[in-house]
């Protein structure tokens, strides 16, 4: 499959905010959709290399990446009214329910490659960990989280920029 | 939907009873006693705070002056015998708590749909004195509360 353009113009950035990160979650018979990042300044996916590089008598490297350990972390991450994630991880906080930190899908959205014609590209993790790091601060609440993302990658696309899109998957 | 916030801001503002109860003027001088100018402040475009999901925290800043005719009667430290110039700025005071009051209930001025207020604070615990007029009679105190609004505007985001 030919790789999809940026949908930018020569030269043009790509927006912060065109990166985005969503979480999933069953709640019920359903789920439970939540976009991360609001009040957050900064925050990149860290892919966490594993690499092994060798060098030979010639003194040419040979580099073996093993795998990636892909990570998000948000901080500040405000306990915020409204928040469906931050009150859910309160709550496994509360009873220290950690197996409860892995039932998540995240979604990464990149909203560059795509329109809302032909959908935007997208790639869905499942069984993915978020964590909680510290609670407390200053004035308000932070409550920091680490997103830990699964690698167990499905490509495809979003229909729309909002919790109540489809995913389709590349191949279907 | 565009709103305009300095309508908005004084809408607001007319409920609390100092204000009301006095002219407010919109960034012109009447320099008579118990008269409030409401002053627009430039607002630092480098003050503002971009999250990575589009919205931007940004902040609204005005000023309140207030006149007040003075009096040249020294502080009698006797009971019965107030002094105008300190009860004068009781009033003003008033205005400073009244922000207070609205932000501990969160009643805020509405920006539209696409701003979320945050925060409404005068940005000193009590009024300032600007300087006092000595050309009119009787003399007029300038006092001054700059008050500041932080609010996050969501229209450039593109999450539904």
């Amino acid at each position: 499959m030919a790789v999809e353009q940026f949908n930018l113009t020569k030269g043009q950035r790509a927006e912060r905010k065109l990166l985005i990160t969503v979480a999933e979650w069953k709640e019920g018979s359903g789920s439970v959709r939540e976009i991360l990042g609001t009040r957050t300044e900064d925050s990149s996916i860290e892919y966490n290399p594993d690499i092994e590089t060798t060098t030979d008598i010639l003194g040419i490297n040979y580099t073996d990446l093993n795998k990636t350990q892909p990570q998000q972390d948000f901080d500040p991450y405000l306990v915020l009214g409204g928040s469906k994630l931050g009150a859910l991880l309160n709550d496994i906080r509360r009873r220290n329910a950690l197996s409860e930190l892995n039932q998540f899908t995240m979604y990464i959205i990149t909203a560059f490659v795509g329109d809302s014609s032909t959908g935007y590209a997208a790639e869905k993790h499942e069984g993915c960990t978020i964590t909680y790091n510290s609670m407390g601060g200053d004035a308000n609440v932070n409550f920091p989280i680490s997103v830990y993302f699964s690698n167990d990658i499905t490509t495809g696309k979003v229909d729309k920029l909002a919790d109540d899109f489809v995913f389709t998957p590349d191949n279907a | 939907m565009m709103v305009d916030k300095n309508q908005a801001v004084i809408d607001y503002l007319i409920q609390c009873p100092a204000i009301l109860n006095s002219p407010l003027y919109f960034n012109f001088i009447k320099a008579e006693t118990d008269t409030n100018q409401f002053v627009t402040n430039s607002n630092d475009e480098y003050t503002n705070i971009r999250y990575v999901d589009g919205s931007v925290l940004k902040q609204y800043t005005f000023t309140i002056v207030t006149y007040k005719s003075t009096a040249d009667i020294p502080i009698v430290k006797l009971g019965g015998y107030p002094n105008e110039n300190m009860s004068d700025i009781l009033d003003i005071q008033s205005l400073i708590d009244w922000i207070k009051e609205q932000e501990e209930i969160r009643n805020y001025p509405d920006f539209g749909s696409d701003c979320v207020i945050d925060s409404i604070r005068t940005t000193s615990e009590n009024p300032r004195l600007d300087g006092i007029d000595d050309q009119v009679i009787p003399n007029l105190a300038i006092y001054s509360v700059s008050i500041e609004i932080r609010y996050i505007d969501n229209s450039k985001k593109i999450w539904g």
